[in-house]
């Protein structure tokens, strides 16, 4: 056979192929509209549906076969619930961050602000939930439409030292302010009322049946979880996100053409609302923890923030989620496994003899994390998902 | 008078391990444009390993001050390896050799056999990666966004000081130094031994990094890669070189700091890598591209520390509130990132650092 005919045989069956894929599924958009549609084809459709389903059913199965995998080893329903709470502060950080492009170490300042307000509020003050859980993202807003203008008139290097600093200014506070935050021993949050007029989360029933705390706290956190993954995509695949978008990547330039960078800007809202956001998962964090102290809002937590956001991938809502799920229940998970199997050189118990402790362990782990998908997929996982997807969709030509 | 002199004194002292820290900071970031939290991470292990030299291993604290410098500067330029270049096959040898050992050596071994075990599994380690890396191919200069080279640094910090509190535990442990508790009283002001070693040491080697930066040939080829990067490569000047020496200098400044800081009276144990944290002001005050800068602002940092302690402490009699104390305890680890944060409103480079000039 000649060359020209292998050649001429190789384009026919190219053209084959493409004309089934395009007959198959509708992939070309053909309007603007198709590009911000959240939901676009049948496969994310389906998707939805069983996310939906898996909210609902996850808290009533979680002891059952396929799930005890998990529930057997540590994750309870209740580590679910902290992933939830992680997650809503990674994604008010993945808009700052990812978004935005600015980087701030001082997001467990504002996880904190809604904690101790919450605790305050509903504690001392006594206020029904909707309304706590109202003023402290409302709190929070304030605060980072304060901190926001300081912080964001300097850039890169300079800025994630001052929020270094924010975040020792903040802890100090929080150990000084006695009469708020209880000081080095912290504060109960065992007072505050989380019942939604006649929804008591603390005490469910529904259908005759009963639930509680860790169930009715799961459908309750990953309802907000949903609720603001929507509102944050919707303002990111809108006018403003594009404008943080043009920030992030030269704001020089996003300035000349008429983004608005200055004190009331774009840059100072992104701060103030990922803020907001991040009070919001303080104000559920404090009733999910009954006590908080100065201890659960240092350094390290910014930094397990910093690390969800990178594993889960800079700039995606969904990698927010999967970052805060994996960086939540991995301890966990160590933690059950060590416990029940032994890991060689691991100390489950602070008696045990062992290399390292669990905790150490887990700090290391993160450490090496951040470091290994910065150096080898700085998308994170959506980075890699993003990968094996376009592989697929356009199998056979993957290169 | 007294109490101020003696706040004095203590601030130089303190000011003079935050401007090795700061000297630290700086070359890298002069060289590289990274600011490297792992720095904590070399003051830890240098703490630990002058500790570990002066006390178990029978050797003195100068020993234990040499060897340690040398060790952190050797680690220092292989995380720039591992980062900046991403050749890990020395980290990974090196951390496969040492998990290896630790782990024939709990699991009952002799000594012996641990460390040739340990041996021949970082060998391995290192052949397997390199190979591996030698396939992969040269991947480049790093893509990572300037924040993830921070953010790498930071995740490393992270590592080694846990790596170092499974080691040496979290308990305090005190280091065999010739000054102990040992002080001068000079008109009304004491003056620790300890301390005066540590603005003694700190003084040597900044005259030696000002006198190698300044006349030698890798300091002017540190300063030409710094000023433009490409000309200094059209020049001929290994980037390789430079980069591997300002990160072995930075290493060797840290390692001496932790070995200063845990003198005397002072103890060690894993939180010390705080220091690290409480030197950013100066940095910021001096300028992240000053050497200079880092003098003055360590000094100028550590006076003002010592200055608010000192008067938080006992109130003067012409300051219009009488009692501080709802300020808290460890206020002025606070107030010089109060100071920090208003300079920086004032002037966004630091009072010496260089402004920074964008294209679009």
């Amino acid at each position: 056979m000649s060359a020209a005919a292998t050649s001429r045989k190789r384009f026919a069956w190219t053209r084959r192929v493409s004309a089934t894929a395009s007959n198959k599924a509708q992939k070309m958009h053909v309007h603007y509209r198709d590009d911000l549609r959240l939901f676009p084809n049948r496969l994310r459709r389906a998707a939805l549906a069983v996310m939906i389903l898996a909210w609902a059913f996850i808290p009533v199965l979680w002891d059952v076969a396929p799930f005890t995998l998990l529930s057997g080893n540590g994750i309870s329903l209740n580590t679910l619930a902290y992933a939830g709470v992680f997650s809503i502060a990674a994604i008010g950080l993945n808009l700052l961050t990812g978004y935005t492009g600015q980087v701030s170490l001082g997001h467990s300042v504002f996880l904190a602000v809604g904690a101790y307000s919450t605790a305050y509020a509903g504690s001392v003050w006594g206020w029904p939930m909707w309304l706590w859980i109202l003023f402290a993202p409302a709190l929070g807003w304030l605060v980072g439409a304060a901190v926001g203008p300081f912080a964001l008139r300097l850039r890169g290097n300079y800025l994630v030292i001052v929020t270094l600093g924010l975040v020792f200014i903040g802890e100090h506070i929080f150990r000084n302010w006695k009469s708020v935050t209880g000081g080095n021993t912290g504060t109960s949050a065992a007072g505050v009322e989380v019942k939604l007029g006649f929804i008591d989360f603390e005490n469910l029933s529904l259908f005759g049946k009963s639930f509680g705390k860790d169930e009715s706290y799961f459908w309750l956190i990953w309802l907000l979880v949903a609720l603001v993954a929507w509102l944050t995509k919707n303002v990111v695949r809108t006018r403003p996100g594009r404008a943080l978008q043009a920030v992030r990547d030269q704001d020089i330039a996003a300035e000349i053409i008429g983004i608005d960078v200055g004190i009331t800007g774009y840059k100072t809202q992104a701060f103030a609302w990922s803020s907001a956001i991040a009070a919001l998962a303080g104000a559920l964090y404090a009733p999910l923890q009954l006590f908080i102290s100065p201890g659960d809002f240092t350094l390290l937590v910014s930094i397990q923030f910093i690390a969800m956001i990178i594993l889960g991938g800079m700039g995606t809502i969904y990698g927010s989620i999967i970052g805060a799920l994996v960086i939540t229940a991995m301890p966990r998970l160590i933690d059950g496994i060590s416990a029940d199997y032994g890991v060689p050189g691991v100390a489950a118990k602070s008696t045990d003899s062992g290399l390292v402790s669990i905790a150490s362990l887990n700090v290391i782990i993160y450490g090496f994390l951040i470091a290994l998908f910065l150096l080898v997929e700085h998308r994170g996982l959506a980075g890699i998902w993003v990968r094996i997807r376009n592989y697929f969709s356009t199998w056979p030509f993957s290169y | 008078m007294t109490t101020f002199l003696q706040a004095t004194f203590d601030g130089v002292a303190t000011g003079s391990l935050y401007a090795l820290i700061v000297l630290g900071f700086v070359v890298i970031y002069r060289a590289t444009g990274i600011i490297n939290f792992a720095q904590g991470g070399a003051l830890l292990l240098g703490g630990y390993i002058t500790y570990n030299v002066s006390t178990s291993w029978g050797g003195n604290y100068f020993l234990g001050i040499i060897f340690s410098v040398a060790v952190c500067a050797g680690f220092s330029v292989l995380l720039q390896r591992a980062m900046l270049q991403r050749i890990f096959r020395e980290v990974v040898g090196i951390s496969a050799g040492l998990l290896g050992w630790a782990a024939l050596f709990y699991n009952g071994t002799t000594h012996l056999v641990g460390l040739i075990g340990g041996v021949v599994i970082g060998v391995l380690a290192y052949l397997i990666t390199a190979r591996i890396e030698a396939r992969v191919g040269d991947r480049g200069p790093s893509e990572l966004p300037l924040f993830g080279a921070i953010m790498v640094t930071i995740g490393v910090l992270f590592i080694i000081k846990q790596v170092a509190a499974s080691i040496w535990g979290f308990a305090e442990l005190s280091v065999d130094d010739p000054w102990e508790l040992s002080t001068s009283v000079v008109g009304d002001v004491v003056l620790q031994h300890s301390k005066l070693a540590a603005i003694a040491m700190a003084a040597v080697a900044l005259g030696v990094f000002f006198v190698v930066d300044r006349y030698s040939r890798i300091g002017i080829a540190m300063r030409a890669t710094h000023f433009d990067h490409e000309a200094a490569i059209a020049q001929g000047i290994s980037t390789k070189i430079v980069f591997a020496t300002a990160f072995a200098i930075a290493g060797g400044v840290a390692a001496l700091a932790g070995s200063a800081a845990t003198a005397g009276p002072e103890l060690i144990t894993p939180n010390l890598d705080f220091v690290v944290f409480l030197a950013f002001p100066a940095m910021i005050l001096g300028g992240l591209d000053s050497p200079a800068g880092a003098v003055a602002g360590g000094l100028l940092v550590g006076w003002i520390q010592n200055l608010v302690k000192t008067y938080v402490a006992t109130t003067p009699a012409w300051f219009p509130i009488e009692d501080l104390d709802w300020l808290g305890a460890g206020f002025e680890r606070v107030a010089i990132f109060i100071v920090m944060i208003i300079v920086l409103m004032v002037r966004p480079y630091g009072l010496l650092g260089t402004e920074e000039v964008r294209r679009v």
